[in-house]
């Protein structure tokens, strides 16, 4: 905080204003109230689990400094191999998802194949389904046990042994990397989108065969796409909890997220080794994120986009057509299509079911009807609607004022606050929690227990999301839309409400449907922050799994999170598509005008 | 009408350096009148008028519009640009893509603070504004489906509706191709005289500095290099920089070698021959000068003419049909000339020929 407000203050304005006053401008006061607030959320759970960490824990809360929680975290055997589960997990999922995804994107991007907006639509539907609940379909699918589909290779191959297991590395990296394959999708479809053809078309023609050019010139023109995509998917790996905490800890693969989470529920808990631990983690991710900047960053340099001539021209498969699409719509088939449809049959039996099988007990609406009735369902969707409206509408207003004030009010001054916003980027879900927690207890804020605490916890993980909505909705506006305001007579209030509101409007909406979706999935930080009575639909969901509820309830109260959430998520893609036809045809409009 | 005064504004540019984009600039003119800040992208015009405006504030100076004072660095005043009562059109236009036409224009009387407007002397301000800029018509057209030149107009009209004390022109024609440049700039001359307003124009294009200015003032670095109306810019550069800048010039060194004459008028001695030039200060006989020519000034000739005073002897080296005028380049055995011709004399590339000047439009400039 104090960095921040010293580099303000020698950097930007002392430049512009030769006598002290015009330092107390509006703007900068602004700034300083903005800077104070992102500060505060960031920085004052890590201080807090910084000095939980290096105190020793008196179960009373932090007493005198000491090493002792690394000695008793980082002593015992337990730790290398939860290092290296933990590592392998993340890697594993990182390299299985960027085949898949890069598989999609290539044929997608690259060829003629038909369905691309089809599988782009499917990849975006993925977003809308909590991680939590594609662990569990996949339990049901795979599980030794229950899982149907080993019952079906048991009872109709004769396999004498379940021939797969979901409790195993294997099996997590699986139900993870299924449910995250559309995101690298997403990461390399737009670098695949815009590659030249030409650049392989050049490398043909000086003489090279084709299966010269994909390892000489595509990959290494890709390669900074791959390797921030890489990046990105091993830090959430690392930060992953869901599948860890359903799946890890059954099969007895310990990971960082679960073993925090732990210790922190362990009786006395042990606050202090949960934040030595947790001290890794943020520091294996924050390296992460500090490589994904600099990757990205340095991708500009390949210029892959060559301006007016880029001329999109995609491989013919000719015969390879449709086999081709059938292939990859059998890949979100088996990785979406199937839990989501096993969640589905499920929830319509109070018994195990297996998809499209015959029944030992007919279909029932009983499951619905149960969770309906009960108020602690009831009342954790009121919850989980409530915060997640409260989430996204402080986070759209609170970094629509911040983009604003740092693109645009004091510009020089503006990385101060990007930078704070992005900051919880690189903090895992599981840590937020972990140090919002702590911070909580130790100040006289009474916040414990409530509500309030979550949508703490909730607004400073969402920050980035809502800055990098509103920072890239404004440079799309022209700043002198705003100036010839000012200079016709309108005060900044008027701007904002007659010119930059309307105009943003469709972003601010977007951001606020994105917040509101990741809001109500969150499981992470909120099993660290629910009391008695502030249940949300992740920890409900996952209590009701653990303490032996029904299959066909846990499936039920799964179906009644998923359908509304598919809504919403397809409303957010409309609301994209108008805002990018219209910019496209009012830029259209501009180049063609006389 | 308007005074600046002393003004400075001082950007940090990326590496921590402090650029002068503003370095003590006085500035002024009577109402009604055009003037034109004109120079290279960089000098400070743009910045200059911003801080018109008010969208910059400089960190030193006085600026008043009217009688009343917009900023002052002793004294603490800054006026926000929401009531300096200004119109403004600005390069991009910016018109309100959510609003209709109608709406773009009413803008500033709807948010005037000064006083109230009604709805009924809104739509007839608005109307006589778009009449102005001959847009009656497009009221409920909305702005994005206007062309170029129409969204320009609209800017005109919006700028304007408020009857503006002072108007403030940022590049407003740059955007526009060629043949409509021209013909709104025309229309920009006859607008600013029939109403009347005194406007700041701000350009990089010499040829609209000179059709439209009243007066123009010429920056480089920050500073005013010279002010003075188009013709006197024109005619009478005072330095190499506003020469070149303004139209294209052919220079020469030389030495000054007699006291100039009561019509300016003196000998120089240069590499070429002797030159009779006109001196718009005095220099002393044996300093050294510059001597500057523009290429339309200049004749060209198969024989040599006259006395063999301000004459050039050289060969064609290359020849470039514009169409209007013929371009030639004379190879003078020490550098090239550019000399205009009008295509009725014909020469050929490599025939010699012998350049003269008439001493009135040889400008000897300090060196």
């Amino acid at each position: 905080m104090s960095l921040a407000n010293l580099r303000l203050g020698s950097l930007a304005d002392l430049a512009t204003s030769r006598r002290g006053a015009g330092w107390l401008r509006p703007r900068n006061l602004a700034l300083i109230a903005c800077v104070i607030v992102a500060g505060w959320l960031v920085f004052v759970p890590l201080s807090a689990l910084l000095y939980t960490a290096f105190t020793e824990d008196t179960g009373f809360g932090p007493g005198a400094a000491s090493f002792i929680n690394f000695v008793e975290a980082y002593s015992s055997w337990h730790i290398l191999r939860m290092f290296g589960n933990s590592v392998i997990f993340a890697l594993g999922t990182a390299l299985v998802t960027l085949v898949m995804g890069g598989l999609v994107a290539w044929v997608v991007e690259r060829t003629d194949a038909p369905g691309g907006p089809l599988f782009h639509a499917l990849a975006l539907l993925s977003f809308a389904i909590p991680g939590l609940l594609t662990a569990m379909a996949w339990i049901f699918v795979l599980s030794p046990n229950i899982g149907w589909l080993n019952a079906i290779f048991k009872s109709t191959f004769g396999f004498k042994e379940a021939p797969f297991s979901i409790y195993s590395m294997g099996g997590m990296i699986w139900a993870l990397a299924s449910h995250y394959f559309p995101l690298a999708y997403l990461a390399l479809g737009p670098a695949l989108r815009v590659l030249d053809v030409r650049l392989e078309e050049a490398a043909l023609v000086s003489g090279a065969r084709y299966w010269q050019v994909m390892p000489k010139v595509t990959l290494p023109l890709l390669r900074p796409a791959i390797l921030s995509t890489v990046l990105l998917l091993f830090m959430l790996g690392m930060s992953s909890y869901e599948v860890p905490r359903l799946i890890g800890r059954p099969a007895r693969i310990d990971v960082f997220t679960t073993e925090i989470q732990a210790a922190t529920q362990n009786a006395p808990p042990e606050f202090g080794i949960a934040s030595a631990l947790s001290i890794t983690l943020l520091s294996i991710c924050i390296i992460a994120v500090y490589f994904y900047r600099r990757a990205t960053r340095h991708a500009e340099a390949f210029a892959t986009i060559t301006g007016k001539g880029y001329m999109p021209t995609r491989i013919k498969l000719r015969q390879w057509r449709w086999p081709v699409a059938l292939a990859i719509g059998l890949l979100f088939a088996i990785s979406l299509g199937l839990p989501l449809v096993t969640l589905v049959w499920q929830s319509f039996f109070r018994n195990l079911a297996q998809p499209f099988m015959p029944a030992t007990s007919p279909m029932t609406l009983e499951n619905y009807e149960f969770i309906l009735s009960y108020p602690i369902f009831v009342n954790a969707v009121k919850t989980s609607v409530l915060l997640a409206a409260m989430a996204a509408t402080i986070v759209v207003g609170l970094t629509f004022v911040m983009a604003w004030i740092a693109l645009r009010a004091v510009p020089r001054s503006g990385w101060v606050l990007d930078s704070l916003a992005f900051t919880p980027i690189a903090i895992p879900h599981v840590i937020v929690g972990a140090s919002v927690l702590f911070a909580y207890l130790m100040l006289p804020i009474p916040v414990y227990n409530t509500i309030w605490i979550l949508l703490i916890a909730y607004v400073t993980m969402y920050l980035p999301y809502g800055m990098r909505f509103n920072s890239s909705g404004l440079t799309q506006i022209h700043k002198e839309l705003e100036e010839v305001a000012e200079v016709a007579g309108a005060r900044v209030g008027q701007v904002f409400a007659r010119i930059l509101l309307p105009l943003l409007a469709p972003v601010l909406l977007a951001a606020w449907i994105y917040v509101f979706v990741l809001s109500v999935r969150e499981l992470g930080a909120s099993v660290f922050l629910i009391g008695p009575g502030t249940h949300v639909l992740g920890t409900i969901s996952l209590t009701m799994w653990e303490e032996g509820g029904s299959y066909g309830a846990v499936s039920a109260l799964g179906v009644i999170q998923i359908i509304p959430l598919i809504a919403i998520v397809a409303a957010l893609r409309w609301i994209e598509l108008r805002v990018q036809s219209r910019s496209e045809a009012s830029a259209a409009k501009a180049g063609a005008a006389p | 009408m308007f005074a600046i005064e002393n003004l400075h504004k001082t950007f940090v540019a990326p590496g921590h350096t402090v650029v002068n984009a503003v370095d003590g600039i006085s500035l002024g003119i009577e109402t009604g009148k055009l003037i034109t800040l004109l120079g290279p992208s960089g000098c400070g015009k743009t910045t200059t008028l911003r801080c018109l405006a008010g969208l910059e504030r400089p960190e030193a100076g006085r600026i008043v519009i009217g009688n009343r004072t917009m900023f002052d660095s002793d004294a603490g005043i800054f006026v926000s640009p929401s009531d300096r009562g200004i119109g403004m059109v600005f390069q991009s236009y910016a018109i309100w893509p959510h609003m209709t036409v109608f709406e773009n224009v009413a803008f500033p009387l709807r948010v005037a603070r000064d006083r109230k407007y009604s709805a009924a002397e809104i739509k007839a301000k608005v109307l006589r504004a778009l009449d102005m800029v001959r847009m009656s018509g497009f009221e409920s057209r909305p702005a994005t489906q206007l062309s170029g030149g129409q969204q320009q107009r609209l800017a005109f009209a919006r700028g304007l509706v408020r009857e503006p004390q002072i108007l403030l022109l940022d590049e407003p024609l740059s955007n526009l191709d060629a043949k409509l440049r021209e013909q709104m700039r025309v229309e920009l001359k006859r607008l600013q005289k029939r109403i009347g307003v005194t406007t700041v124009y701000v350009t990089h294009d010499q040829s609209e500095a000179l059709a439209l200015s009243d007066e123009i003032a010429v920056f480089n670095a920050g500073k005013i290099i010279q002010r003075g109306t188009p013709q006197e810019i024109y005619r009478h550069p005072k330095s190499q920089f506003v020469a070149d800048f303004i139209g294209s010039a052919n220079f020469l060194a030389g030495t000054v070698k007699e006291t100039a004459g009561a019509d300016g008028i003196a000998l120089v001695e240069t590499p070429h021959g002797l030159f009779r030039c006109s001196f718009s200060q005095a220099v002393a006989p044996g300093q050294s000068v510059l001597v500057s020519a523009r290429p339309e000034d200049l004749v060209l000739y198969d024989k040599r003419p006259g006395d063999g005073v301000n004459v050039f002897a050289g060969k064609i080296a290359h020849r470039i049909f514009l169409g209007e005028v013929i371009d030639y380049l004379i190879d003078t055995g020490d550098g090239e000339i550019r000399v205009r011709a009008k295509p009725e004399l014909d020469f050929r590339v490599g025939q010699a020929v012998h350049v003269g000047v008439p001493p009135q439009k040889c400008v000897a400039l300090p060196s």
